[in-house]
């Protein structure tokens, strides 16, 4: 029990105040004691008796101070004294608070949105009752390596499963839904169990939640519905529970209002009973859905495991034929797939990308802390001659350090928590949909703890590593009594770092330059016809299970939907204002799937990938795009045995070297490693359209293209694309109308005008562009205060030199070319380090896949040389500019008061 | 158990005698000092004022436990009392103690 003992003892001493208490209530007794002993004994009067009390007991203010340093708080209390002076520091110098403050704060702003964003991605904490433990069951394919949702066979047999309990199953089901105002429109919704009440307890606000009965085939249709679309939907309508609503084509009872904050199972609004036809299910048919449950009481994560792993091998036995590469896999709820290394190796990269950022920048801050410390040897060799060890003045310059990063820590995180909150979660909504319910952009503990250890990094490299190096013979210094007269010199490192930093003051702007110039690429990116007069839009109509289960089914459903889009497009076409309505797979400007494409006609051609899309016959007509050569597509060639293709300009150019193609056939395959490719159908070019899109905005060099003909609503054709006379937009309201008319499930979403279609990636480069600017500006500051910093700390110690030269009758000119030398050749040399970073990269760009052979990187051209060039003029300017205010000092320097100053 | 030079028979003799001390009962400060005094017939005697820091430093090795009590006439007192591990510190200190003692009998009983 020492160890219980001594610690309990070093714990009562470390409290400063209770520590003092004692020792003088100890002392204060020993000496009354003592005192009434000799009064005793020795026959003398009280005040004498303390007299000699005091003196047996001898200095008693000698020993509070052994006992106090016995203590080992000397420490703390020093550095509280330390973080005082520190503080001080920070108003004494507020250009230095300033610049190096903005730095660090930019390194630990940077450093805590990557660390929330990070940690909301791949976080485990499932903010519900018993969260760590409610789990995902998701089949693995590894054959193919992906996530294998047709899951509805196994997921009879995981029922019986002793490790997981409540399991139960959803798939997304988006419904239009048929508001207080009439007016239909698309909600997130999701078909689930009625187990998904209990894993998340949530009471409703109104009604009830599903039950089991609500699963039972024909059982009353009923609906749940989110605060969100009560709210603007229905106007919180009190009376909603029991009333009707029209769900697509068909009706149901509302049963209860779920609360705000209820988003169960990822981000949905509403919910519909899953009613699964599991009895008749087969192995690997049917219906995508997802699977979770939550671990029985005493079962581990690595026990349900082993449970399915179990019941996986019994399905690989018993069904070899679908199930001999799928393992089943329990993972917590918040992991989406089953296979996430790659997350993790992006999020470990990011981290050492961000300490490695922070390393950088407080390398610099050091710069401009070791100026400051140099300026105060005098001070510090006082100090050192009146016993502070060297380990004390280093300390010291570290909480200077601590001080001035916390400050910046708090603003860094102040701006994160914003920018995360205020900026990125909205935009990311928006775009990309919502975030699952657990994903929380608020600075998470972790990430304030976090970002705290970035900022003991920080003041780490900021303060330390000059404390080191100015008390490097600080004794030597001492004894020789050299203070301010050159004892600690500006070495290789400062001069490295400030290379460094001017290198990357001239380069990062060429790195925004060519983030800009992707940018106006994208924004002047030419569809080839006129996109801001069509307005796109997405059609979809989810089945209901039965339509999904069987291929016979499918086949139906599909008969279906071509019949509405069909539909549709007569009754838009008979809209005034309307003139053209056609469907496609993808919008120009969007991403498309590519095919690898062989020329059979023409075997010296080489195969390369082209991007395809699948359009209506009256597409070309349109988009007024009329075709070049040969034919458009006719309704005839919908059939399937038409085999026929147009190709774009592109192709003709790219592929066929500028031969006609009409006539020609060609083979599309998926891979190149297809082996039954010569088995398959070859195709033949009927005609050829300018170029349309098929590139998509974020390629930056031309892409062959060709159009397969397909029947609207068939293989992913399902975008719509509607020309009208005026603005586009109007007509979304009058779309929106006639589907509800036409098909009540069908459903209208990512209504957006052609132009704007690449309006998420413009976002995105002018996100990078700020922030590179940002980066320039931090960088430039940075350099622009180390030279300065330097500069002004030589001219101040070189004071007596100059006024003897200018009392020797120095010029003018050749005192500012002795100061300036230095400066002028630390900033050439980053120029110079700059430009030659610039080159290598360009070089490097241009022989990226993504920017080979479009002119974009590679040797740059003699207009860009010109510009960058005059840049690093101007940055020479610049930084010289840093230089003005130390040397006008100098040339102010007074010959006699220098030498009086002796 | 913390090492403690042996060399400093001063340093090393005072812990001892504190340790002795308490070795008979729990005792405050001044206690031990009037009890060293007392059982040594007044030849030794303890400097008062450094008693404390060799207090404080045992307690830190965990050698001596400590906690306010009164007493018999009713004051307030911080009493000390031996650990298991003071205890068997005292036996160690004892044994080295005499071991010393009779190698400087032995150099000074030489004519």
């Amino acid at each position: 029990m020492t160890w219980f003992h001594a610690a309990r003892a070093r714990l009562r001493l470390l409290a400063p105040r209770a520590a003092e208490a004692r020792i003088d209530d100890e002392l204060r007794f020993h000496i009354e004691m003592e005192t009434q002993r000799i009064a005793r004994e020795q026959k003398v009067g009280h005040d004498e008796a303390r007299r000699r009390a005091l003196a047996t007991f001898g200095g008693v203010q000698q020993h509070r101070e052994t006992l106090r340093d016995g203590r080992g708080t000397a420490w703390f209390s020093g550095l509280s004294l330390d973080l005082k002076l520190g503080f001080r520091m920070l108003v004494k110098y507020p250009g230095l608070t300033m610049v190096g403050g903005l730095a660090m704060a930019f390194g630990i702003w940077f450093g805590a949105v990557t660390f929330q964003m990070f940690g909301a991605i791949t976080t485990t904490k499932l903010p519900l009752p018993d969260g760590d433990r409610i789990v995902r069951i998701q089949n693995w394919d590894r054959k193919t390596s992906q996530d294998e949702d047709r899951v509805l066979y196994d997921y009879q047999l995981w029922r019986a499963s002793r490790s997981i309990t409540d399991l139960g199953a959803y798939r997304d089901a988006s419904v239009n839904l048929r508001g207080a105002d009439g007016a239909a429109q698309s909600e997130i919704a999701a078909e689930i169990t009625a187990s998904a009440f209990r894993i998340d307890p949530e009471r409703p606000l109104l009604g009830r939640v599903l039950t089991e009965s609500d699963e039972a085939a024909g059982a009353t249709p009923v609906v749940l519905l989110g605060y969100d679309v009560w709210t603007r939907r229905f106007d919180r309508d009190p009376q909603i529970v029991g009333r009707t609503v029209k769900l697509g084509t068909t009706f149901a009872t509302v049963v209860g209002v779920m609360p705000e904050d209820f988003a169960f199972p990822m981000a949905h609004k509403v919910w519909l009973p899953l009613r699964l036809n599991a009895a008749g299910a087969e192995p690997r048919r049917g219906i995508a859905i997802k699977v979770f449950g939550r671990l029985a009481n005493g079962m581990s994560l690595e026990s349900a495991q082993a449970e399915l792993t179990t019941i996986g091998k019994r399905l690989a036995v018993e069904h070899p034929a679908t199930h001999a590469q799928i393992q089943p896999y329990v993972t917590p709820y918040t992991q989406l797939g089953v296979n996430n290394t790659d997350m993790l190796a992006i999020k470990g990269v990011s981290y050492f990308f961000v300490v490695v950022l922070m390393v950088v920048v407080c390398s610099t801050v050091a710069l401009l802390l070791f100026a400051r410390a140099a300026s105060r040897e005098s001070e510090l060799l006082v100090r050192s001659a009146l016993g502070a060890s060297r380990r004390r003045i280093v300390t010291q310059l570290f909480a200077e350090a601590l001080v001035l990063a916390s400050v910046a820590a708090v603003v860094g995180l102040a701006l994160a928590q914003f920018a995360l909150v205020r900026l990125g979660r909205p935009y990311i909504e928006m775009n990309y949909g919502m975030l699952p319910f657990w994903v929380d952009f608020n600075l998470s503990p972790m990430t304030i703890a976090s970002a705290l250890a970035l900022t003991v990094i920080g003041a780490v490299v900021a303060g330390v590593m000059p404390a080191r190096k100015i008390t490097r013979g600080l004794g030597t210094r001492l004894r020789a009594g050299t203070a301010g007269g050159g004892g600690v010199s500006f070495s290789g490192v400062w001069t490295a770092v400030i290379v460094t930093q001017v290198a990357l003051t001239v380069a990062l702007p060429a790195v925004a330059m060519l983030a800009r110039g992707e940018t106006k690429r994208v924004e002047s990116y030419d569809a080839g016809f006129a996109t801001k007069e069509y307005l796109g839009a997405t059609l979809a109509i989810d089945g209901s299970l039965d339509e999904t289960t069987t291929p016979e089914a499918r086949t139906a459903l599909e008969g279906r939907i071509t019949a509405s889009l069909d539909a549709l497009r007569q009754r838009l076409m008979a809209e005034p204002g309307i003139t053209g309505v056609t469907f496609v797979d993808a919008l120009p400007a969007e991403d498309h799937s590519y095919r690898r494409v062989e020329v059979v006609s023409l075997p010296g051609i080489a195969s390369r990938w082209v991007a395809a899309a699948r359009v209506h016959p009256s597409y070309f007509d349109v988009l007024q795009a009329p075709v070049l050569r040969g034919r458009s597509f006719t309704n005839a060639d919908l059939s399937q045995e038409a085999r026929v293709v147009i190709v774009d300009q592109a192709f003709v150019d790219l592929v066929m070297s500028g031969r006609n193609p009409i006539g020609h056939r060609v083979r599309l395959t998926s891979g190149a490693a297809d082996s039954n490719a010569a088995q398959l159908p070859s195709y033949e070019i009927v005609g050829v359209v300018k170029e349309l899109g098929l590139a998509s905005a974020a390629m930056p060099q031309r892409e062959p293209g060709l159009y397969l003909p397909v029947v609207p609503g068939s293989q992913g054709s399902n975008k719509l694309i509607v020309h009208g006379r005026g603005d586009p937009l109007s007509l979304a309201p009058r779309v929106r109308e006639l589907a509800a008319t036409v098909d009540g499930a069908l459903r209208v979403e990512k209504v957006t005008r052609l132009d704007h279609v690449t309006t998420p990636l413009i976002w995105l480069n002018s996100l990078w562009v700020r922030i590179i600017i940002g980066m320039t500006a931090v960088a430039l500051l940075l350099s622009l205060a180390g030279i300065y910093a330097v500069l002004a700390y030589i001219v101040a110690r070189r004071t007596r030199e100059i006024g003897v030269r200018v009392a020797l009758g120095a010029s003018s000119r050749r005192v500012i070319t002795s100061i300036f030398r230095r400066p002028l050749t630390q900033v050439s040399l980053g120029v110079i380090a700059g430009s030659v970073l610039i080159f290598v990269a360009s070089i490097g760009v241009g022989n990226t896949t993504q920017f080979r052979g479009t002119g974009v990187g590679g040797v740059l051209t003699p207009a860009e040389v010109v510009l960058l060039g005059g840049y690093a003029i101007v940055m020479l300017g610049v930084c010289m500019l840093a230089c003005v205010v130390p040397t006008m000092r100098a040339l102010r320097v007074q010959p006699t008061e220098a030498l009086r100053a002796e | 158990m913390p090492s403690r030079p042996q060399t400093d028979a001063l340093r090393g003799s005072l812990d001892l005698l504190i340790l002795k001390t308490l070795s008979i009962a729990p005792m405050h400060g001044w206690g031990i000092s009037q009890r060293v005094q007392q059982i040594s017939n007044g030849v030794l005697e303890v400097n008062q004022g450094s008693l404390y820091p060799a207090l404080q430093r045992l307690e830190k090795d965990g050698l001596v436990t400590s906690d306010w009590d009164t007493t018999d006439n009713n004051r307030r007192a911080r009493y000390y009392r031996l650990t298991t591990t003071g205890r068997r510190a005292l036996g160690v200190e004892l044994e080295s103690w005499r071991r010393f003692a009779s190698g400087l009998e032995a150099v000074l009983g030489v004519p």
